[in-house]
């Protein structure tokens, strides 16, 4: 059936649009005018606008961590409404159900969980498949792994690295690779408090620098769109902005994904001795082009903290709110569960809140810098329709600030930028620049070809209201959203891509989960046959 | 082929699958009980309690809440076995019943070498409260202390107590005992901690959580917890992320909402405020703990477990009959588990997919 949308505004800056015009799409594909064919069915759409689905590059929303934190507060979740028809358990808050209403409510129609431990694929990919409407991808958490620093301590070619990481990603069906305080959740598990990007892991006597970089030429090396995500050491702490600034010298002028950086985003300065570094962040950003980032915003809200980073969340469950949290050593990273409140009468809370939205405002490539609040760390994802909103008014920026408190804004630059950003610019950060970070080819626009991912939202002068409730959603051109509410689900797919590599490890890895663990490799291995979801893998092409 | 019997007599079994959607479609509020099944399994019983709008509950549910309910009211520090194995200077072993319920344990801690990571160390094994008997392991070296299910509370408060510096009053041979497990634990590099909730009360579990949480303030201390029968853990993971909560939840108002003793099987079948069950043990056909026998019961059960009353069905034992995904407490994570002797009775997903299919429209 052919269906087009009639004279909405189509902000599409893959294709470089932004103007009046009609989308047409047909059999769950985006298509060109259609010559002497009348469309089966035309929407009006006149006074909408219409992009592509939006996509999450950074989003915690499956796997055992996530699931931890959903057992871990359940008062913090209760229910309070019944489901439409058609979509079980999608009141369940906090479900897998509900995440993919809540998304696909807000337009978003492909997310990626950026956090998949190797020996936990399995669950990730259970909940992800549990998770509908959306079309979903993960990435592979490698850099605290035995076999990984066993190779770095031995001196190893950077050849067998590179099979390593290529079989891994290959194997565990992901879109690339993160790395998550490289070596310093193994020096936690040797009773190490703090690790830097030059200290040394014990045992293996490798530095964080070493891993971290031997990960990124390995994804560089094996053809892996999406460059190493790296999650740096020293999170959250008061002066981490020299970590982050040596960090991205020592990528060497190589690709590299940072994650959350707002975390990483300060200072000293100050009678508290914490302030915000984001323009001196944003400063290096534009000066290495290299290096993209994703914001990891915080909102002032109740939330709760979820990292691989086990030595980071140890440190802070101290601070819990509610006064509770899970520590995981696991086999390689693990991971750690602390609830906690952002509130903006806090003095830290409102620091962080204004550097994330300086590194929005001041990186200047929209392609280098992405949305995130990496949910939920730093507020849930159901809070971007607040955060767009903030980075397209100054004058909703200003009404905030003058309720943080007032030193907060001795020690950051947020009050004195302008900057808004356009419709086209948010398109750019949450369609198709996200697209091409992860080489997405058949998403994130509205280009022939494309799949039928579509958002269509009232343009109104609410922006936070107009990108909570999209008016319709298609998902390969399915009707999925009409006036915000989810009317039926369809299933998603889950991207993954296949680096190629010497089989040779095969053989190797059997031998080492022998000997080490005394166990058979192949129970560790992703069974992605036994998945509910096995038909409904769709690759995503290296580079070549 | 499968079996079915209606009140120990066969019927056909698409006429078991017709009576089982009239018991339930019949039914103010239904409870999903039992839930000894798999990944699979497990998924389709909850969507079913959730269409309905019923309940679901596990048998082993106080073993799991035992963990769940430290967890969720004071936190938490886990391990998995792999990292005990090639870590654990030190193993502390916590209350009886260990090698009952995970008959592997001490192969696969392997607590007779040295630790991968300190070659040169030796490891030390103590065990607080074991059963009789059970501490004595071929080849190793157990340090065990004895304690009572009524004596263990107070001695686990005595270590924690003294791996504080704080005093403590017991008899002087206690006390030096006492001392001597606290300097024990304090010593080590990354201990671990071993308990089955099965066997200790769920204050003890807290209790020794909280001994975690001290010792890790200087070193690094954490547990591994031997997960509850019949698939629970699983089944428990499984919940967690469909409905965010744990079993014995209740979808009465369309939503979940989960209360541990509201939503208790047992308790909803003896009030009599569940109409009707679905009993699901798939692994041994382990039977209902409720006496009451007025209320509608179906059961998905393997062959040879057949109940005298209400209906039966004949399901397929999860990794033996059919491929499974299940929790597996030697890797703390989900793996396949190939079937062992591959049968043709219907698992359990299957069982509930045929049944689902017979409900009402309306439902």
């Amino acid at each position: 059936m052919l269906t087009c949308l009639r004279g909405g505004r189509v902000v599409d800056p893959a294709t470089g649009t932004d103007a009046t015009g009609d989308v047409y799409f047909e059999d769950g594909r985006i298509v060109a005018k259609p010559d002497g064919r009348e469309p089966d069915k035309t929407i009006d759409v006149a006074g909408h606008i219409v992009m592509a689905g939006a996509i999450d590059v950074h989003s915690h929303i499956a796997g055992g961590n996530v699931n931890t934190a959903r057992l871990l507060l359940p008062e913090k979740h209760r229910a309070i409404r019944a489901r439409l028809a058609g979509t079980p358990l999608s009141t369940a808050k906090w479900s897998t159900y509900e995440t993919g209403r809540l998304y696909a409510q807000m337009g978003f129609t492909t997310v990626v969980e950026p956090a998949m431990a190797p020996h936990q694929s399995l669950q990730t990919h259970l909940e992800l498949a549990d998770t509908p409407l959306l079309d979903t991808g993960a990435l592979t958490v490698l850099g605290n792994d035995d076999f990984l620093l066993e190779l770095l301590r031995k001196g190893e070619s950077q050849q067998a690295i590179n099979d390593y990481v290529a079989r891994t990603v290959e194997a565990t069906k992901s879109l690339g690779l993160k790395c998550i305080n490289p070596g310093g959740v193994a020096g936690f598990k040797e009773n190490m408090r703090v690790f830097g990007l030059d200290d040394v892991v014990p045992f293996y006597g490798i530095s964080s620098r070493q891993i971290f970089q031997a990960l990124q030429k390995a994804t560089q090396a094996v053809g892996i769109h999406h460059p190493l995500h790296l999650h740096m050491n020293n999170l959250g702490i008061a002066g981490n902005i020299e970590t982050a600034l040596a960090t991205i010298d020592a990528a060497r002028g190589l690709p590299l994904h940072l994650a959350h950086v707002q975390f990483y985003a300060y200072g000293k300065e100050g009678k508290n001795g914490f302030s915000s570094a984001g323009a001196q962040f944003a400063e290096k950003v534009n000066a290495n082009k290299n290096v993209s980032i994703d914001v990891g915003q915080v909102m002032f809200s109740e939330t709760v903290t979820v990292s691989a980073d086990v030595l980071k969340q140890y440190n802070s469950l101290a601070g819990a709110n509610p006064k509770k949290g899970a520590i995981f050593d696991g086999d390689a990273n693990g991971g750690g569960i602390v609830p906690y409140a952002y509130q903006i009468s806090n003095y830290y809370n409102a620091v962080q809140w204004a550097a994330g939205l300086e590194l929005f405002l001041l990186v200047k490539d929209p392609s280098q810098v992405f949305f995130t609040t990496d949910h939920p760390n730093g507020g849930p994802f159901t809070t971007y329709p607040e955060l767009f909103a903030l980075l397209m008014s100054a004058d909703l920026r200003a009404q905030v600030l003058a309720r943080l408190p007032a030193d907060v804004l001795e020690q950051t630059t947020l009050p004195s930028i302008k900057r808004e950003y356009t419709l086209y610019e948010i398109a750019q950060m949450s369609r198709s620049g996200a697209a091409r970070l992860f080489g997405f080819t058949d998403r994130g626009t509205l280009a022939p070809g494309s799949v039928a991912d579509i958002a269509v939202y009232k343009d109104q002068r609410d922006r936070a209201g107009m990108f909570r409730k999209a008016a319709l959603v298609f998902k390969d051109g399915v009707q999925i959203v009409k006036d915000g509410e989810v009317s039926r689900y369809v299933r998603g797919k889950t991207l993954h891509t296949s680096p190629a590599y010497d089989r040779a490890i095969e053989k190797r890895l059997d031998s080492y989960y022998d000997e080490l663990y005394g166990l058979p490799r192949s129970i560790f291995d992703l069974p992605a046959a036994a998945l509910p979801n096995h038909d409904a893998f769709a690759e995503v092409s290296c580079r070549s | 082929m499968s079996n079915a019997t209606l009140d120990g007599a066969p019927i056909s079994i698409e006429a078991a699958y017709d009576h089982a959607a009239g018991i339930l479609s019949a039914a103010r509020f239904p409870v999903v009980a039992g839930l000894a099944t798999d990944v699979a399994g497990a998924r389709a019983a909850i969507l079913l309690a959730e269409r309905l709008r019923g309940a679901f509950d596990h048998l082993a549910s106080d073993e799991l809440l035992a963990d769940l309910e430290a967890m969720r009211s004071f936190g938490m520090f886990v391990t998995t076995a792999n990292e005990a194995r090639l870590r654990a200077d030190v193993a502390f072993f916590v209350g009886p019943g260990l090698t009952d319920r995970w008959p592997a344990l001490f192969e696969r801690l392997a607590l007779d070498r040295p630790p991968h990571y300190s070659p040169g160390a030796a490891r030390k094994a103590i065990w607080l409260g074991p059963k009789r008997g059970e501490a004595k392991v071929e080849g190793l070296e157990l340090d065990a202390t004895a304690a009572t299910e009524d004596s263990l509370p107070g001695l686990l408060a005595a270590v924690r107590a003294r791996v504080g510096g704080r005093p403590i009053a017991l008899e002087s041979a206690t006390a030096k005992r006492v001392d001597a497990l606290a300097e024990t634990l304090k010593s080590a590099k990354f201990g671990v901690a071993v308990w089955s909730a099965a066997a200790v009360d769920g204050l003890v579990v807290e209790a020794l959580q909280g001994l975690l949480t001290d010792l890790n303030l200087t070193t690094r201390f954490s547990g591994l917890p031997l997960g509850a029968r019949a698939g629970a853990v699983g089944v428990g993971q499984v919940a967690g992320w469909m409905t965010g909560f744990p079993p014995r939840t209740g979808f009465g108002r369309g939503f979940p909402e989960h209360d541990s003793w509201r939503f208790d099987a047992n308790r909803l079948v003896e009030s009599g405020e569940a109409d009707a069950a679905l009993w699901i043990s798939a692994y041994d056909g382990e039977p209902p703990r409720w006496e009451r026998d007025d209320v509608p019961l179906v059961t998905l059960a393997p062959g040879g477990s057949g109940p005298k009353r209400g209906l039966f069905i004949e399901v397929g034992r999860p990794g033996v009959s059919h491929d499974a995904l299940e929790f597996a407490q030697e890797v703390s994570s989900f793996v396949l588990r190939k079937a062992s002797a591959p049968a043709s009775a219907p698992s359990v997903a299957e069982a509930i997919k045929a049944i689902d299919a017979k409900l009402p429209e309306s439902f």
